[in-house]
């Protein structure tokens, strides 16, 4: 229990300092956001009327006569009511629409390339530590080139590749835009198909991590003594590898996902924009080319609350791994 | 006193220390350092040599060749000349990253792991709240809010280094928490060193391998977070690097002109530096963690041998080992065992005593093959001789044959009663993963019971079946791998320094038990220590080994009385008895009495 | 002659109990006095208290209470700064009381300039290499060399001679050869014998061996959940143990002289007796720990 109380309470802390950057980052700027915005919103013919002043700077800072505490508290409420202010560059929604309306490309996209990364990352791993000393040895190395290659840049190449040239997957786009958005199987067909080369892209880049944090614990683990016991005791090898040593050795693989998963979104957000994925990543980037600076925090606090709830799950998954974790503080 | 004249002093060699810290040879070290040479050469000396990388020329996109080697771009400004000033501009950034973020997190992960209390507790949560805050939706957000005039590449390198310090100051502050509980830590303390001075001199030095990897490691994250910014056009306004040029090359469409040459140099570049310093992190992660190094290709498979089971001499004899060698095929080859013969006989304690290296422990893990490479028996044979009457060539046996042998006629309790146990699954999931293996017919039930009947057996509680390892006292889990190993009835138990880590009154208990089960069940034991009176005690027959060979084989009355290697009355001389005489012992100066003999 | 009293020392670590803390007491109340050219054992099985004993007595852990008073020869008290410079430690582990990155030259150099022992280079220099002979080790040999280019027992002397660096007098050494391999054990310890004969060292032998205990000490405590049990003459504690914890131990350790003997002493016996009392051997009586001086 205190374990969980723990995390909890950490995760607590971890989305009020996420919150109160998003509150002080527009603050300390040089600039005034908020005049930008109020100008871009007129232009787009959007009414000037003093609560939606009133909103973005709470959002955004400005000067104001009101105390900063207050200002801030301010902006707490609205934060814990959704209301992230109005999109400019999608004028006249709210950004919690915006948000809503891409965010589940985004968490489809990501969550299942991340996941089947992370897999084919351990099993990979898991294969060539337990196999030290074969030619698997050399698979190794090979994985740094994949790790070190910019996101965006093999996303561009593949695109050359298989889209452009060989013309097998989509160019762009979550899916054919012929088709309506919804529950049947064509467009979810198109969906899966415009999503495979972005899903490769995140993959590739991202799957040498996993290999080799896996492998190195692996090599670590061959070596404990009730791998050795579980040999003697006449196990089949597989069941040694799987249930003594690969079932040790992921424990870091899983404690450290958090370090990694930042990694994955920040390259997958890049990754949108290349292939004009209807993500949040995309919006980011459109927001920040408009200086829509409400659409630009809202999902920054988005993003950060997927991704601090991704770590949550993950924690508490580790609890069910690792039984040592629920018997001590 | 010798004379030590100012002639005869010695300068230290300085240098020698230092290379401890280096990085072991290999290919990829080799390979790793080669790359960055020769890109950090290109962004150092290259834009020396190009040409203006600005100039426009009334030759877009040509291909490369003649004088463009990599073409030009689309306004007909020379890749190579903007390849050479954004290597500069990208390797610039990723060294002012690298240094920063080091910096931070050794600030943080090195000072909060050393000093400890309130200061560890709140420097430890600030480094995982920004660790799980996601650094680039943060940089690209606070990027968006400096106007790009005022986005130099300073602004750049802090941002980069605030969002990208976290993970590194985690893992610093973990080694720095080992560190500080070592005892050279407190033998400094206790020599009256100040506390910088011990984080300076004592505790650093030993965290470098790890900063170094931290340190290329945060250089990577910064190139390549650098080239996204920038691509994104969010980068330093006043510095090119690799991803401004890659964002140039989007814009101006050079893929889909095919100009490849403009688009793919500059990610190659960052693919093989990340590359190469990845390499050399392989190296220094090896001086981290020495069990990471290369070893050598395994051989196939060892070559199968027809089996030739050495003769029973008598019905007692249980196992034979007949001139058994085992070498460790290392640049060097290291006879661990040199040509030992054995015989255990049913229902004996047979010890076998040795130091540190003897090679006691190499020769029970080849009875059951479980050596591994580089260890390779090399010569003689292992024969068990089961009590149906037929004899086996332990060492011929075909690796499935093997794995039904293991176990079930021989078992093993390792050194370490700690470590065996696999700490995630259940003392129950344990035991009766045995089971499930050789006796695939058995019930649930039948298996339940068998296991709680083990458990019985050594005096351990059967409601411990649902324990976890980390549950148990040592001496418990102590008793519970004797159990596991009694699950089979095997006719032969290698037991392995089985109580070396316990107290001596938990000790005595397992012995006993040891010794009240071998009665009553009848197993021989291969009882492996260095505790020469423990055996003296326990043991029918002794064996002293002694770099790799056995120097006295006896009845343990015999070995105790009238030892006969020189080496076995050192050995008993150097335990002084607890009610006799003192052996070599000399406290007060004068000779001990009687030599060695007791 | 400098003599160390630790009067009625008491330790208590902080603990979490689900969300409780409490305290618990590793060291209760134990007193006993550390004279040049004698040396006091503190016996005891692992969780005894005794090597938090020796870290309060090294400084490298408060006492939570009692004092530990250290008296020059001229019969003053020690102030503390210069407390390091008369008490050192000799650590269980050779292996990892020496910094790997140091040479043998630094582990020694640097305890001689910190206490004042010798100034400038070639005087500091002169010191180590005496330092290394005075613990039998062929100085010029192994000056320069790291630890991990040493065995066991070299490793362990170089302890020995950095904790007769600073020049100190009373030496805390704990379980000082329980990790090396038997047959260097009493080389070792008959190094730390002849040292303390031509020094007149005071000695404080931590372990978990009797026999040694028997033969390198003069006095011997025994302590049972962070309490002694029995104290007295080294020979009378080992050879005819009162307490029922002193007999346990004596009856579980190897002893090649009583093959096949039954464990006489029944654990439950100890658990009765406790750490309530403990018997004296000098007067011959059974002392009630809480009023024992």
């Amino acid at each position: 229990m205190r374990y969980y109380a723990r995390k909890f309470g950490f995760y607590l802390v971890a989305l009020w300092a996420a919150l109160t950057l998003n509150f002080f980052v527009p603050r300390l700027m040089p600039g005034n956001p908020v005049d930008v915005l109020m100008a871009k919103l007129a232009q787009r013919g959007g009414t000037v009327d003093p609560a939606a002043r009133r909103a973005y700077e709470l959002l955004l800072g400005a000067d104001t006569s009101e105390p900063l505490f207050r200002q801030y508290l301010s902006y707490l409420g609205n934060m814990a009511r959704g209301d992230l202010g109005v999109s400019v560059s999608a004028f006249p929604a709210p950004v919690s629409q915006v948000i809503a309306d891409s965010l589940p490309w985004t968490l489809v996209l990501v969550g299942l390339a991340t996941l089947l990364s992370f897999l084919l990352g351990v099993v990979l791993g898991a294969f060539v530590g337990w196999r030290r000393g074969t030619w698997l040895d050399g698979l190794v190395p090979a994985t740094t080139v994949l790790a070190a290659v910019p996101y965006f840049w093999l996303a561009l190449i593949l695109v050359a590749l298989l889209a452009s040239g060989l013309g097998w997957f989509p160019l762009m786009g979550g899916y054919d835009v012929v088709l309506d958005p919804g529950w049947n199987a064509d467009f979810i067909g198109s969906a899966a198909y415009h999503g495979t080369l972005p899903a490769l892209t995140i993959v590739i880049s991202s799957v040498g991590g996993w290999l080799l944090g896996m492998r190195n614990m692996m090599v670590s683990t061959t070596a404990e003594d009730y791998v050795l016991t579980a040999k003697a005791k006449g196990l089949k090898d597989s069941r040694v590898m799987i249930r003594y040593a690969a079932r040790n050795a992921v424990l870091p693989s899983v404690a450290g996902f958090a370090i990694s998963l930042g990694f994955v979104v920040a390259g997958s957000i890049i990754t949108e924009q290349v292939f004009s994925y209807p993500g949040i990543g995309s919006k980011l980037l459109q927001a920040v080319q408009n200086n829509d600076y409400a659409l630009m925090q809202g999902i920054f606090l988005v993003i950060t609350v997927a991704v601090l709830g991704a770590n949550l799950v993950v924690d508490l998954l580790y609890a069910v791994i690792d039984p040592r974790t629920r018997a001590g503080g | 006193m010798t004379d030590l004249g100012p002639a005869t002093v010695a300068p230290p060699r300085g240098r020698a220390g230092w290379r401890s810290m280096l990085p072991r040879w290999s290919p990829k070290l080799g390979v790793g350092l080669g790359l960055i040479a020769v890109i950090a050469l290109f962004g150092l000396l290259g834009p020396l040599f190009v040409g203006d990388p600005v100039t426009i020329r009334d030759l877009g996109l040509t291909p490369p060749g003649g004088e463009h080697p990599l073409g030009t771009t689309l306004t007909g400004q020379d890749v190579l000349a903007q390849l050479a000033h954004s290597t500069r501009g990208s390797l610039h950034i990723g060294l002012l990253v690298g240094v920063l973020a080091t910096l931070l997190s050794a600030l943080f992960g090195i000072v909060g792991g050393y000093v400890g209390g309130v200061v560890d507790e709140a420097f430890s949560l600030f480094s995982n709240v920004m660790l799980v805050i996601p650094g680039l939706p943060l940089v690209i957000v606070v990027s968006a809010f400096v106007p790009a005039d005022q986005r130099g590449s300073w602004t750049v390198a802090v941002v980069l280094a605030i969002t990208g310090w976290a993970a590194s100051a985690r893992v610093l502050r973990a080694q720095t928490l080992s560190l500080r509980t070592r005892d050279y830590v407190a033998a400094a303390r206790v020599a009256g060193e100040k506390p910088w001075r011990v984080i300076a001199v004592e505790v650093l030095p030993n965290l470098l391998p790890l900063l170094a990897s931290q340190f290329v490691f945060s250089v990577v994250y910064a190139i390549l977070s650098e080239a996204g910014l920038s691509f994104l056009g969010l980068g330093a306004s006043n510095s090119s690097t690799l991803g401004t040029m890659l964002y140039y090359a989007q814009n101006g469409f050079a893929l889909q002109r095919e100009a490849w040459w403009w688009f793919v140099p500059p990610g190659l570049v960052i693919a093989l530096f990340g590359c190469g310093l990845a390499l050399v992190n392989f190296s220094i992660d090896e001086i981290i963690n020495p069990g990471l190094r290369d070893i050598p290709r395994r051989p196939r498979a060892e070559a199968v041998r027809e089996p030739a089971p050495a003769a029973r001499t008598d019905d007692d004899v249980v196992l034979t080992v007949d001139r058994l060698s085992v070498v460790y095929q290392v640049d060097t080859p290291v006879h661990a065992v040199k040509d030992v013969s054995l015989t255990l006989r049913r229902g004996e304690i047979l010890g076998l005593a040795g130091e540190s290296g003897c090679g006691k422990t190499t020769l029970a893990y080849a009875v059951d093959r479980l050596h591994r490479p580089p260890a390779e028996i090399t010569g003689g044979s292992v024969t068990f001789h089961d009590r149906d009457g037929e004899d086996v060539d332990v060492l011929a046996l075909r690796p499935e044959e093997l794995r039904a042998f293991r176990w079930s006629k021989l078992s093993v309790v390792f050194q370490g009663a700690m470590n065996a146990l696999n700490p995630v699954i259940t003392v129950r999931a344990q035991l009766e993963d045995v089971l499930i293996t050789h006796r695939p017919g058995m019930s649930r039930a039948a298996r339940r019971a068998r296991c709680e009947e083990v458990l019985r057996l050594v005096g351990v509680d059967p409601r411990r079946l649902g324990s976890f390892p980390h549950e148990l006292s040592g001496g418990m889990r102590q008793r519970v791998v004797i159990a596991m190993a009694l699950l089979l009835d095997p006719q032969v138990m290698i037991m392995d320094e089985p109580t070396t880590a316990l107290d001596v009154v938990v000790q005595r208990g397992i012995l006993r038990e040891i010794m009240r089960l071998r009665d009553e069940i009848g197993f021989a034991v291969l009882f492996i220590t260095h505790d020469l009176p423990l055996l003296l005690e326990l043991a029918d027959r002794i064996a002293v080994m002694k770099d790799g060979e056995i120097v006295e084989h006896g009845p343990a009355e015999q070995v105790h009385r009238e030892p006969r290697h020189p080496y076995t009355r050192r050995l008993l001389d150097s335990f002084p008895s607890l009610t006799g005489e003192r052996g070599a012992f000399v406290r007060s100066g004068e000779p001990a009495p009687s030599g060695g003999a007791r | 002659m400098t003599t160390l009293e630790a009067r009625r020392l008491v330790k208590d670590f902080p603990v979490r109990v689900g969300l409780r803390r409490v305290k618990l007491r590793a060291v209760d109340d134990v007193s006993f006095t550390l004279v040049p050219g004698r040396t006091v054992a503190l016996v005891g099985e692992s969780g005894s208290g005794k090597s938090t004993i020796a870290r309060m007595i090294a400084r490298l852990e408060k006492p939570s209470g009692g004092d530990i008073a250290l008296t020059a020869p001229d019969g003053s008290r020690v102030p503390d700064r210069h407390y390091r410079d008369h008490v050192q430690m000799v650590f269980q582990d050779p292996f990892a009381s020496l910094n790997p990155f140091h040479t043998v030259e630094h582990h020694l150099a640097r305890p001689l300039k910190l206490h004042g022992r010798a100034a400038g280079r070639e005087e500091t220099w002169r010191q180590v290499l005496r330092l290394l002979e005075r613990v039998s080790l062929p100085a010029r040999d192994v000056v320069h060399r790291r630890p991990h280019e040493l065995s066991g027992g070299q490793r362990q002397r170089v302890a020995i001679a950095r904790a007769l660096a600073p020049g100190a007098k009373v030496v805390v050494a704990d379980e000082p050869v329980s990790m090396l391999d038997v047959s260097i054990r009493l080389g070792v310890l008959n190094l730390l014998a002849r040292l303390q004969r031509e020094e007149g060292l005071a000695v404080l032998y931590i372990t978990h061996d009797l026999a040694t205990a028997r033969h390198f000490s003069d006095d011997v405590l025994v302590l049972y959940k962070g309490r002694v049990v029995e104290r007295g003459p080294a020979d009378d504690v080992i050879l005819n143990p009162r307490h029922p914890y002193t007999k346990l131990l004596a009856a579980a350790a190897p002893n090649p002289d009583a093959r096949g003997r039954a464990l006489d002493v029944d654990p439950a016996e100890v658990e009765r007796a406790g750490a309530a009392a403990a018997y004296d051997h000098t007067t011959g009586r059974w002392e009630d720990v809480r009023t024992a001086g």
